[in-house]
């Protein structure tokens, strides 16, 4: 069984309809990366995930879990960490108070302080400015941040969404230098992207949602350009 | 000058109480997004609380605090995990009506128990003054109010920049969809925080009892001082607050020295159309 499955998902914002029959695997161990245009229900899914929003129907399974009907907070806690999209730094907390915040659940809080010294050691950037405020950094920090405050959580299974924009090329290329040694280290890891190139690149293997559907997946070194196109794109 | 000196000090320090009559409405301002409008009866509440105890275990009132505020933090804990709970996120409506509601039903229980008699926490503070070199007296009890006033105000802001639970706090007050996948609970959190707000309250309501006296009904008198004091201030802010209760005490002192003292509140309350004018979100509010 799948680490992560998701079963025929509807998910509206009111009456439009976001998500239809979405149909997702993410086996243990694997970096899958989900790809979109704007709108075409990346976010939504992540939401739904992670529980903040609620699925009008459809199920979706942890670890053999049902989790579609748990508050967010219970899903952290299960062991799933996402990096949001546009990092959502605390400008109130220092760099430290960020990271510290990120382990709130129960299972983490015990381990914190040798989470933060891992998490340290991951991005040695973060320890320098630790007592420095969170918005002060720079773009690149700031999501080093952001993916620092998620593992806190001590996930299993980390989201990430959007990480590369706005970001420097040299910036993106070290952030998935990172994600692939989590991901070596045995994190399972979902990437979500605008940067269809890059995210094929690094994953095992792919889906690509077009309004609210799964348009294309698969091992991505079997895409096709012109697959991929109309999967995107619709033509 | 030196006419006006007296009750620019005892303005000072009657601000300070104000600061702590409005701190617990700006705090749950600032966290919930929400207008507790309870918030004098909560005050109000805790100064019988604490006439109770006094009356029966014979305490000074300052010291009915150990059990006044631990009572009034689970009160204050389970009306937001009992009754707020239920329509966060709901928008502002069923909030007011709730905290309109529960403030009529305190009062209501208050006339039913206590009568609808003036009260006060006897104490010999409120009969002794300080005498400045001959220039100005001040009142003992403004002076234990100021001083608990700026310990409380200090107490939360440390409160708020060490602990865990003050990250939590601030962190679900700024993004709430974040503070979410951090792991934060917000229903948790929110009732805590209330907690916290009725413990502010029942400071300024034993302090309100041993300077003033008090009825059933004056919950409503203080919530609008409270009001007044964020206002002025800046919703949400902890230095806003408290700035905003001094310049109100000032002004209300200095105002009635000058117009006479039956015009008390109107002076207060000119400054404050004044600042809502210039400012409206409020001297140290945020845009």
């Amino acid at each position: 069984m799948a680490m992560l499955e998701v079963r025929d998902l509807d998910v509206y914002y009111e009456k439009f309809q976001a998500l239809s029959g979405v149909e997702l695997d993410v086996q243990r161990g694997q970096i899958v990366s989900l790809l979109g245009a704007n709108g075409a229900g990346k976010s939504t899914l992540l939401k739904t995930i992670s529980g903040i929003l609620k699925p009008a129907s459809g199920s979706i399974y942890f670890d053999e879990k049902r989790i579609d009907n748990l508050q967010p907070h219970d899903i952290v806690n299960l062991g799933i960490g996402l990096v949001p999209e546009g990092r959502k730094i605390f400008s109130a907390l220092t760099v430290r108070e960020n990271l510290l915040i990120g382990s709130y659940t129960g299972r983490a809080r015990r381990t914190r302080n040798k989470t933060l010294e891992d998490v340290f050691h991951l991005f040695p950037v973060l320890k320098h400015r630790s007592q420095q405020k969170g918005t002060d950094l720079s773009g690149g920090e700031q999501q080093m941040l952001s993916i620092g405050r998620a593992l806190m959580s001590q996930p299993r299974f980390s989201i990430f969404d959007e990480i590369s924009l706005g970001l420097s090329p040299v910036v993106v290329k070290e952030l998935y230098r990172t994600i692939k040694r989590i991901n070596q280290e045995g994190m399972t890891v979902v990437l979500v992207e605008q940067d269809v190139k890059r995210s094929l690149k690094v994953a095992n293997f792919a889906y690509i949602l077009q309004e609210g559907r799964i348009t294309l997946k698969g091992n991505p070194r079997d895409f096709t350009e012109e697959a991929v196109k109309k999967a995107y794109f619709g033509v | 000058m030196l006419r006006f000196l007296e009750p620019i000090i005892n303005g000072v320090l009657l601000g300070g109480l104000y600061a702590v009559i409005g701190i617990g409405l700006s705090m749950i301002f600032g966290i919930i997004r929400q207008v507790n409008l309870a918030h004098g009866e909560l005050m109000i509440l805790a100064s019988y609380f604490s006439l109770l105890t006094l009356q029966l275990l014979g305490l000074h009132p300052l010291l009915t605090f150990l059990f006044v505020l631990p009572a009034m933090f689970i009160f204050g804990y389970l009306i937001q995990a009992l009754l707020f709970n239920r329509v966060m996120g709901k928008g502002m409506e069923p909030f007011l009506m709730i905290s309109f509601g529960l403030s009529i039903i305190l009062q209501n229980a208050l006339l039913l128990i206590f009568t609808p008699d003036a009260r006060s926490l006897k104490n010999t503070l409120v009969i002794q003054s300080l005498n400045v070199y001959d220039l100005f007296h001040v009142p003992l009890i403004y002076i234990v109010n100021f001083a608990v006033s700026i310990l409380v105000i200090g107490l939360l802001h440390q409160f708020m920049k060490r602990t865990y639970l003050g990250w939590a706090i601030s962190a679900s007050a700024e993004d709430l969809s974040a503070a979410k996948l951090m792991g934060i609970n917000p229903k948790r959190v929110y009732a805590l925080a209330m907690g916290i707000a009725a413990v502010t309250a029942a400071i300024s309501g034993v302090l309100v009892g041993m300077t003033f006296t008090f009825y059933p009904h004056s919950g409503t008198q203080y919530l609008i001082i409270a009001f007044g004091v964020v206002i002025i201030g800046g919703l949400g802010s902890l230095p806003g607050t408290f700035l905003g209760g001094l310049i109100l005490g000032i002004s209300q002192l200095a105002g009635g020295h000058i117009i006479g003292p039956g015009f008390q509140l109107l002076s207060g309350y000119i400054i404050l159309l004044v600042v809502l004018t210039i400012r409206p979100q409020g001297i140290l509010g945020r845009g």
